[in-house]
């Protein structure tokens, strides 16, 4: 209600602004202000949303301007068709810039965006023949600056809406999924690297438009608009705003366009003033101006119903989502084909795995049936994990050959596995922090089905009954983990047995053929391990898919385990079912040291 | 030259996995704390390197304290951005008492030029990258050979192991952006001749050595040293035979290709990932 009062404020001031005053100083300002704001909701995308940053974004405005520039000057267009050509030419730049650049992330990435900036700087100096030089390009047709003023406002508030509207989309929450952790997205079919190249992309579209607008403002562009410094304000004004929230641009855009205005008599501080105000932010306003604002006001208390003993643990666990719901479609064939086709579903032979001369795992072989439970089992340091994490693709095998259904998965990522049908969860929860409970699950249901991005941008009915059908199975799957009451919860605030839980349900959600479990039982009371026993046994006996359990709990290996098979020092050293593992000489030995 | 100021990245990232992108304005203020000590004041030339030294490693110490340790640790991008910001307010300090234009440092190696064939240097421009490869050893040895310097390496593998083994965690790092400043500050001192002294000086040089770091691999000194020679022929010859401009632009796209193609580095360790 607060939020919508804002919005309404603001959009009150920035309408009665042309209408107080004729002065063309204010209007030049507050149109400065609604480009600042374009720019900076696009790179909220890329650096709030997906978490890159980047300092290169001067580069992609310039691109932006000069395409306006050209377009108008060159070819003859209108102002409508060159914005329209601008955000098309930058676009495609985005995408070329970021695939090169995110193969790198971090500083790297940094790097690679002030690199692309001086680039694109050096060559508008000296490609004079089409940019002019350093003198830039001058004349270019330009509306009146009123019209201009409300075509801005008009741009802005789009701007803000497509951010919003993204945020919501399973688009949104798979980039702040691959922000968050990177290792869990791919294990639900995401490519990192893919989703961060889409989330450039955009922003490189917003910073297109802005430019294109910036051109039609003055009529001139000349290279001293796009320098590194132009780049560092535009991250300022988000940092300082708010990174990741809606309305974190409109108010960095203020303060920054605003500030120096009121000092110019301190131009020679210009620059300090910059850098404390980076400095501040950074310290005193994490999540900007208007995270600060916000959190005063947010609910902090946990829910009351969230304590981990409370609601049945597992209860009904629901069977894999196949082939039900019009509008969602189950991964496909080859999950159908995983668990109704006959054979092993999955084989291990022969691999090998060691980290620099620490051999991890040497010659194992393991052979996981459909619609089984198979315990792998060993003391510490045995390889468990190292296997878990081969077979979901982080690690590639020095040697052997792995097949899901029959099909070799040797060096196929983890996302692609994903996708196959391998879902898996991890020894130290992941969970997606940034996202409630609900949307870490809601980006299992979607996995790589994102739709489209322009869809997810603009709110399009098909976007909005994909979200229905998330909404959906998500809060199912939530249900049937007891979660329900902490749909709405940071993931983050969970306790530690509740985002273990989390992760099931969010494995789960991916329609998986093969669910890799990493200990799911670790700080789980008694109780609620009987319960995982009976869900484990109930999810197989009612069709669901294969699963793979690392555990130390040997009471629940026991009871719910069709095969099991015992690593020691990266060796298979028994593989059968329960009863003769129990007895092998070799396993008690290798727990209980060699009898006297 | 770029070597030896992208040793300064190489040496804090080793330690802390951060970096110190002020690494720019250190050179600057290298130049210029030696210009107002040598030229402007008139002490000796070894005093007025000493001072320089140690006021750069007081500006190291500074930037760690103040941009990166509040974030070590953290996950955040946040110790980039801080540092860039002091790097800002270090170029603005400088312009404010500096003023903005350049000055000439003197020195008694520009005198004169050698000739070879056609060809004429200043013997300034051979102790540059002769400082740079003797530093370079030195770090390599300090890093291997003392103790001190193998905490520091256990730092950068696990600080919180490392933190439990006894080693000052926050003096290490802190000792790490001294150093990498000093370093900076050697490569201010002996660019001043060449270039004129000016607050704006730095910020290229720092965006070029940091291009370097990445270029050789930021986990490999000899890499570093390699790659800052290579990447100082790259440029002159593109001077020479394209344009001064196309230098800047030739030179960052060889980084994206380098960081598409390898993005460890040409000598820098392959990073595997922890699941």
């Amino acid at each position: 209600m607060i939020d919508r009062l804002g919005w309404a404020a603001l959009a009150a001031a920035a309408a009665t602004v042309p209408l107080l005053t004729s002065n063309t100083y204010y209007l030049y300002l507050v149109i400065s202000i609604g480009l600042l704001t374009i720019v900076t909701a696009g790179l909220n995308v890329l650096v709030g949303f997906t978490g890159q940053t980047s300092l290169g974004h001067a580069g992609l405005y310039a691109f932006g301007a000069y395409t306006a520039a050209l377009c108008v000057t060159r070819a003859g267009m209108s102002e409508w068709a060159a914005i329209v050509a601008a955000i098309a030419v930058t676009s495609i730049v985005g995408a070329a810039v970021a695939a090169a650049a995110l193969r790198v992330s971090g500083p790297y990435l940094a790097m690679v965006t002030i690199a692309f900036g001086l680039i694109v700087e050096g060559v508008l100096i000296e490609w004079g023949s089409v940019t002019g030089g350093p003198g830039g390009i001058f004349n270019i047709p330009k509306p009146a600056l009123r019209t201009h003023y409300w075509t801005v406002m008009l741009a802005a508030t789009l701007a803000l809406w497509l951010t919003a509207n993204l945020r919501r989309s399973a688009w949104g929450r798979a980039f702040l999924a691959v922000k968050s952790s990177e290792v869990a997205a791919e294990s639900l079919g995401l490519s990192s690297y893919y989703v961060r190249i889409v989330a450039f992309t955009v922003s490189a579209a917003f910073a297109g438009a802005a430019g294109a607008l910036f051109t039609f403002l003055n009529g001139y562009i000349s290279p001293d608009s796009f320098t590194l410094q132009t780049s560092i304000v535009f991250l300022l004004a988000l940092l300082f705003g708010g990174l990741g929230r809606i309305a974190g641009p409109v108010a960095g855009s203020l303060a920054l366009t605003i500030l120096p205005e009121l000092l110019t008599s301190l131009l020679d501080y210009r620059l300090i003033l910059y850098g404390t105000l980076l400095l501040v932010s950074i310290y005193w306003l994490p999540e900007g101006v208007i995270g600060a604002l916000s959190r005063g006001r947010r609910r902090t208390a946990p829910h009351p119903a969230l304590s981990p003993e409370g609601r049945g643990f597992y209860s009904t666990l629901p069977l894999p989502h196949r082939g039900r719901g019009p509008q969602f479609e189950p991964k496909g064939e080859a999950v159908r084909r995983g668990l109704d086709s006959q054979g092993a579903l999955l084989t291990v032979s022969g691999v090998s795995l060691s980290f620099g001369g620490v051999a991890a795992l040497a010659d194992v072989g393991l052979t996981v049936d459909r619609r089984s439970i198979h315990a792998v089992i060993g003391p510490n340091g045995a390889g468990k994990t190292s296997l878990l994490n081969v077979l979901s693709g982080f690690y590639a095998p020095d040697g052997g050959e792995l097949t899901l259904d029959g099909r070799s998965t040797v060096g196929l990522p983890p996302c692609v596995l994903a996708r196959a049908g391998i879902a898996r969860t991890f020894q130290t929860a992941q969970g997606f922090g940034g996202l409630s409970a609900w949307e870490n699950v809601a980006v299992g249901v979607a996995g790589r089905r994102l739709g489209s991005i322009l869809g997810a941008l603009a709110g399009l009915p098909q976007a909005r009954s994909r979200e229905a059908a998330i909404h959906a199975r998500g809060h199912a799957l939530l249900h049937a983990l007891g979660l329900e009451a902490a749909a709405a919860e940071p993931a983050e605030a969970l306790a530690a047995g509740l985002r273990r839980k989390l992760e099931i349900a969010r494995a789960l959600a991916t329609d998986p053929c093969l669910l890799m479990l990493d200990e799911p039982a670790a700080g789980l009371s008694p109780a609620e391990i009987t319960a995982l026993d009976g869900q484990l046994t109930g999810l197989r006996d009612r069709g669901g898919p294969a699963v793979i359990l690392v555990e130390h709990h040997m009471d629940l290996v026991m009871a719910v385990s069709d095969r099991i098979t015992v690593l020691d020092y990266g060796r298979v050293i028994a593989d059968g079912i329960p009863e003769t593992v129990r007895r092998d000489p070799s396993v008690i030995e290798a727990y209980l040291g060699a009898a006297p | 030259m770029y070597g030896l100021v992208a040793l300064g990245y190489h040496i804090t990232w080793a330690t802390s996995r951060t970096m110190n992108f002020s690494q720019g304005a250190a050179v600057m203020a290298g130049a210029v704390v030696a210009y107002a000590v040598f030229v402007a004041l008139g002490w000796p030339l070894p005093v007025a390197i000493a001072v320089t030294l140690a006021a750069l490693a007081c500006f190291g110490a500074l930037v760690e304290r103040v941009a990166v340790r509040p974030f070590f640790l953290r996950a955040s991008p946040a110790w980039l951005l801080a540092t860039i910001a002091v790097g800002i307010i270090a170029e603005n300090v400088a312009q404010l008492t500096f003023g903005k234009d350049a000055r000439a440092f003197p020195s008694p190696l520009m005198q004169k030029p050698i000739m070879v064939g056609s060809a004429g240097f200043y013997a300034q421009e051979l102790l540059v990258p002769a400082v740079g490869l003797v530093l370079m050893g030195l770090v390599q040895l300090f890093y291997h050979r003392t103790s001190y310097g193998k905490q520091l390496k256990a730092v950068a593998w696990n600080p919180e192991a490392a933190g439990l083994m006894g080693i000052n965690i926050p003096r290490a790092v802190m000792a790490s952006y001294a150093l990498s400043a000093l370093l900076a500050g050697v490569a201010g001192i002996l660019l001043a001749p060449l270039l004129n002294v000016s607050p704006q000086m730095g910020t290229i040089i720092g965006l070029k050595a940091f291009a370097v770091a990445i270029i050789g691999g930021l986990t490999s000194a000899p890499g570093i040293i390699v790659a800052g020679l290579g990447y100082g022929l790259v440029e002159s010859f593109t001077a020479g035979y394209i344009s001064t401009r196309a230098r800047e632009i030739v030179g960052f796209g060889l980084v994206i290709l380098v960081l598409v193609a390898r993005p460890w580095g040409l000598l820098g360790e392959k990073p595997s990932r922890r699941v």
